[in-house]
């Protein structure tokens, strides 16, 4: 008993951001309205990215620019599994005989999907692990963009920079609830876990984990292939919901939404990457609410576009100045609830 | 074919790239930031034009050098008002408050003005050509090797013969040191950006020149350009980002003309796997530069 | 003219220094000494504000100075020679020394005390259109130093000017700086040749992880280590 008592205090966090989450399914279900589920269910999605940007980032230290480009890989490769031939056939009349008369269920090309980003991940990031600071960054944001050139060129694959349509509909509220906990907690364990312990080590002071045997390339690497497969199955649930999308969705706009949520949370804990999300979903639907209102209103001639990033833009530049370690600080929500420190 | 027509383009494309490097480096030399909103300052310069247009008529060249010093106030303040109260937080904060910078400004045109592309005047001199040599060539072309030689030319001034020039290149190389001597450091950085402001709205000038318009993205492609030409150029040498420049330039022509069509639309692509190839194996730049490195003997 | 006081500087969670306390008169020499991590460029930096401090008060000439920029710090005539020299690489030597005069304003000043400078380091002299970083290291310490000579410092702190020189190199450094000292500037010398240094400065501060352990007259300093068995670099124990 006390030792089911301590494991449960020790991932208390997981339970305290879980029970929230779960207790907002409820509740949306029970109000019935489709818009809300439509917000809640592209939250739970947002988190998993969310949860993939915090996993490398939060972790590491080094800024990942590249978690939109796996998004996109994960979306593209599952939608080619999980589609029809006759789908198939009819959106990407080019598509490779190989591809275009395989078909799998939805959860399995989901897999593929995610699958399929952090197998790019494994081939491609081992040497950029070694790049720390700009040089860093500048690789990963290389990523970024090499991934998004092919997917806008390889037409045969992705219609190339057309909008994709015809992929069904499977990504619903519960299925993005439960992969989001499920997310939530490989993120938790993988910060307890001996390659998260020893990553934030190496953020901390490279010198110091270099010097007791951390070996720092091997254990980013890990890292960066986690984040990307979760960004890639995230990608992947996305794209069964949305149901077309084309490859710009998967570039900087999403970027900056994601990297906003994370930061305005607090990137170095998982409470901050739960936190960063719910409020900038809420503030950003509140925001277009203001901007189609004004816009359908005609009070402006020209309307109101770029108003919410615009807004959300000028909040992360004030986070950044005011509270640069975001809301949570780097503290995690726990039961019962410590004094404040903050957390390794 | 390699004609008159085709060295000039490459060279004018060079030097435009050389300009954008050296946007980025003056800024990146002294703050190790890589300024993500440097893009938004040719969109910018563009808008102002757009903007100046709509007024009483002025001639083009006062437009121009109006819209340039837009670009110019423009980076001053993204320093004074979102960058300085950052810089002392940590590289990554800086980093991400450019980017949100970049996302602000790319939002504010949206909002302000329009998402539609708007029309850009140019002056009669951009639609004309010159013969040289039998061959028509582009005056814009021409006129953009001048600019950028004389920009150059006016630079090189500025860092060997003025006190402002020797505290800018004492800051590249070693900001700490530059401060310990009494350099002003808020002086030094407002400097920087101002410096890079004018050589984005130079460029800007030429790069609307190609469309006549301008639209809230039209940052995203020179920031990439600024990007690759910087890391080609060895990130941290002013010299280094001008060669870097120019030799993404005409390797970029070159390319144009040696790729199999199939493979064209990849070009980017193969300049960003380079970019990547370069920081892990040569992280210092392709070019020999002078002496770079900070710590010695 | 300088008093720190109760001074704390941290890197991170680190504390490098605790708690210390110095005081320097016009015209003297004062050493640091101590062996490696025991807190002496920390302390340098911190005066010349390179470094903001955790805790504590730093006042030269009576005007508090700790916390503030260290353009601002130069600008009130404290000149400091880091260790590893710092030289501007891509800038040439004379370069290096008009920024070294930066703080001063009278072009005709320059030209005198640049003249002054090859008189006292004529290897200057004969590279001054040479890019800083292709001298060799003692020719950098003495650009160093001449750097910082051309601001006309009130104070001129060194940090280990040594270190790494050959040995009669050391000789040359140690030379300057008794000559630096009969020309009345006042100095703040941090070195780990222990022996060498006590032997030319008035006062010495002994510092060990972070703290003040001794301070005093060399004499003082020198019985201090051996009582209490400091370790004191190459030069440890000084009576036979």
């Amino acid at each position: 008993m006390g030792k089911l008592r301590a494991w449960l205090e020790h991932n208390s966090t997981f339970f305290v951001l879980a029970v929230p989450l779960v207790a907002a399914t409820g509740i949306t279900f029970a109000i019935g309205d489709l818009l809300i589920e439509r917000i809640v269910t592209v939250l739970f999605i947002d988190l998993v990215l969310v949860l993939a940007l915090q996993v490398f980032m939060g972790n590491s230290g080094i800024l990942s620019f590249s978690v939109a480009g796996f998004m996109g890989i994960g979306a593209y490769g599952s939608v080619l599994f999980s589609m029809s031939p006759a789908a198939k056939a009819a959106a990407l009349p080019d598509l490779y005989p190989l591809l275009a008369n395989v078909q799998l269920p939805f959860l399995a090309s989901v897999l593929v999907g995610g699958l399929l980003a952090a197998l790019v991940a494994a081939v491609v990031s081992y040497p950029l692990m070694r790049l720390s600071d700009a040089a860093g960054v500048i690789t990963i944001f290389s990523l970024l963009v090499i991934i998004n050139v092919v997917l806008v060129h390889w037409s045969r694959l992705t219609n190339g920079p057309r909008t994709l349509f015809g992929v069904e509909r499977f990504t619903y509220l519960g299925t993005a609830a439960v992969f989001a906990l499920l997310f939530l907690g490989v993120a938790w364990w993988f910060k307890e876990s001996s390659v998260g312990l020893k990553l934030r080590a190496s953020r901390d002071d490279a010198h110091a984990a270099a010097a007791v045997g951390i070996n720092i390339v091997a254990v980013r690497y890990r890292a960066f292939i986690l984040s990307a497969f979760m960004a890639g199955f995230a990608g992947a649930l996305w794209a069964h919901f949305i149901t077309s999308f084309s490859p710009y969705a998967f570039y900087m706009s999403a970027m900056f939404v994601f990297l906003s949520m994370l930061v305005i949370g607090g990137p170095m804990s998982i409470s901050g990457a739960v936190i960063g999300t719910v409020l900038v979903t809420v503030l950003r639907e509140g925001l277009r609410n203001i901007e189609n209102n004004v816009n359908m209103s005609g009070i402006l001639p020209s309307g109101l576009v770029g108003f919410t990033e615009v807004v959300m833009a000028v909040l992360l530049v004030g986070i950044l100045i005011l509270r640069p370690s975001g809301i949570m600080g780097g503290r995690e929500l726990r039961w019962p609830p410590r004094h404040p420190r903050a957390d390794v | 074919m390699i004609t008159l027509d085709f060295i000039v383009n490459a060279l004018a494309l060079g030097s435009t790239y050389a300009l954008l490097a050296l946007g980025m480096v003056i800024v990146y030399g002294i703050l190790n930031l890589v300024n993500f909103a440097f893009g938004e300052l040719l969109m910018i310069t563009g808008y102002s034009l757009f903007v100046l247009s709509l007024g009483p008529r002025l001639p083009w060249v006062v437009m121009a050098v109006l819209a340039v010093g837009v670009a110019v106030l423009t980076s001053y303040l993204t320093e004074r008002v979102a960058f300085r109260p950052v810089r002392e937080h940590s590289p990554t904060a800086m980093l991400i408050t450019s980017f949100a910078v970049s996302t602000l400004l790319q939002n504010a045109a949206l909002l302000i003005i329009s998402p539609r592309a708007r029309g850009v005047p140019l002056p009669k001199l951009f639609s004309m050509s010159a013969r040289v040599l039998g061959q028509d060539l582009p005056i814009r072309n021409l006129l953009a090797i001048a600019t950028s030689l004389l920009l150059l030319g006016l630079l090189v001034l500025l860092l060997r013969r003025t006190v402002l020039g020797i505290a800018l290149r004492a800051a590249s190389d070693n900001f700490r040191m530059a401060r310990l001597l009494g350099v002003p450091a808020n002086l030094v950085i407002s400097a920087a950006f101002a410096i890079s402001g004018l050589l984005a709205g130079v460029v800007a000038l030429f790069w609307v020149g190609r469309t006549a318009s301008v639209t809230p993205t039209i940052g995203a492609a020179p920031l990439l350009v600024a990007f690759v030409a910087t890391v080609i150029g060895g990130m941290r040498s002013l010299a280094g980002a001008v060669v870097g420049g120019y030799i993404y330039g005409i390797v970029f022509s070159m390319i144009g003309i040696l790729l199999p069509p199939g493979m064209m639309e990849f070009r980017e692509a193969f300049m960003f796997i380079v970019v990547i190839l370069i920081l892990l194996f040569r992280p210092e730049g392709l070019v020999r530069g002078a002496y770079s490195t900070k710590r010695v003997g | 003219m300088l008093s720190v006081s109760d001074l704390s500087v941290r890197y991170g969670a680190i504390s490098a220094v605790r708690g210390v306390s110095l005081a320097i008169e016009e015209g003297e020499l004062v050493a640091l000494v101590g062996v490696n991590g025991a807190g002496k460029t920390t302390t340098l930096n911190a005066i010349a504000g390179a470094l903001k401090p955790h805790q504590g008060t730093i006042a030269f000439q009576n005007e508090p100075i700790h916390g503030r920029p260290p353009e601002v710090i130069t600008r009130k005539g404290i000149a400091l020679v880091p260790e590893g020299r710092d030289i501007l690489p891509s800038l040439s030597v004379e370069e290096n020394l008009r920024l070294g005069a930066f703080v001063r304003h009278s072009r005709s000043e320059y030209q005198s005390d640049l003249a002054q400078m090859i008189e006292l380091f004529p290897i200057l002299g004969q590279r001054l259109r040479q890019a800083g970083g292709t001298l060799s290291g003692g020719e950098q310490q003495q650009l160093a130093i001449a750097r910082a000579l051309m601001s006309h410092p009130r104070l001129l702190m060194l940090d280990e000017p040594s270190l790494g020189l050959s040995p009669v190199l050391v000789d040359q450094v140690f030379e300057l700086i008794g000559r630096l000292r009969g020309r009345g500037v006042t100095i703040l010398l941090v070195e780990q040749n222990a022996e060498r240094t006590l032997q030319i400065v008035d006062r010495a501060y002994l510092l060990r992880t972070g703290r003040v352990e001794a301070h005093g007259t060399p004499d003082h300093i020198r019985s201090a280590v051996d009582v209490e068995g400091v370790y004191l670099g190459d030069r440890g124990r000084t009576r036979p």
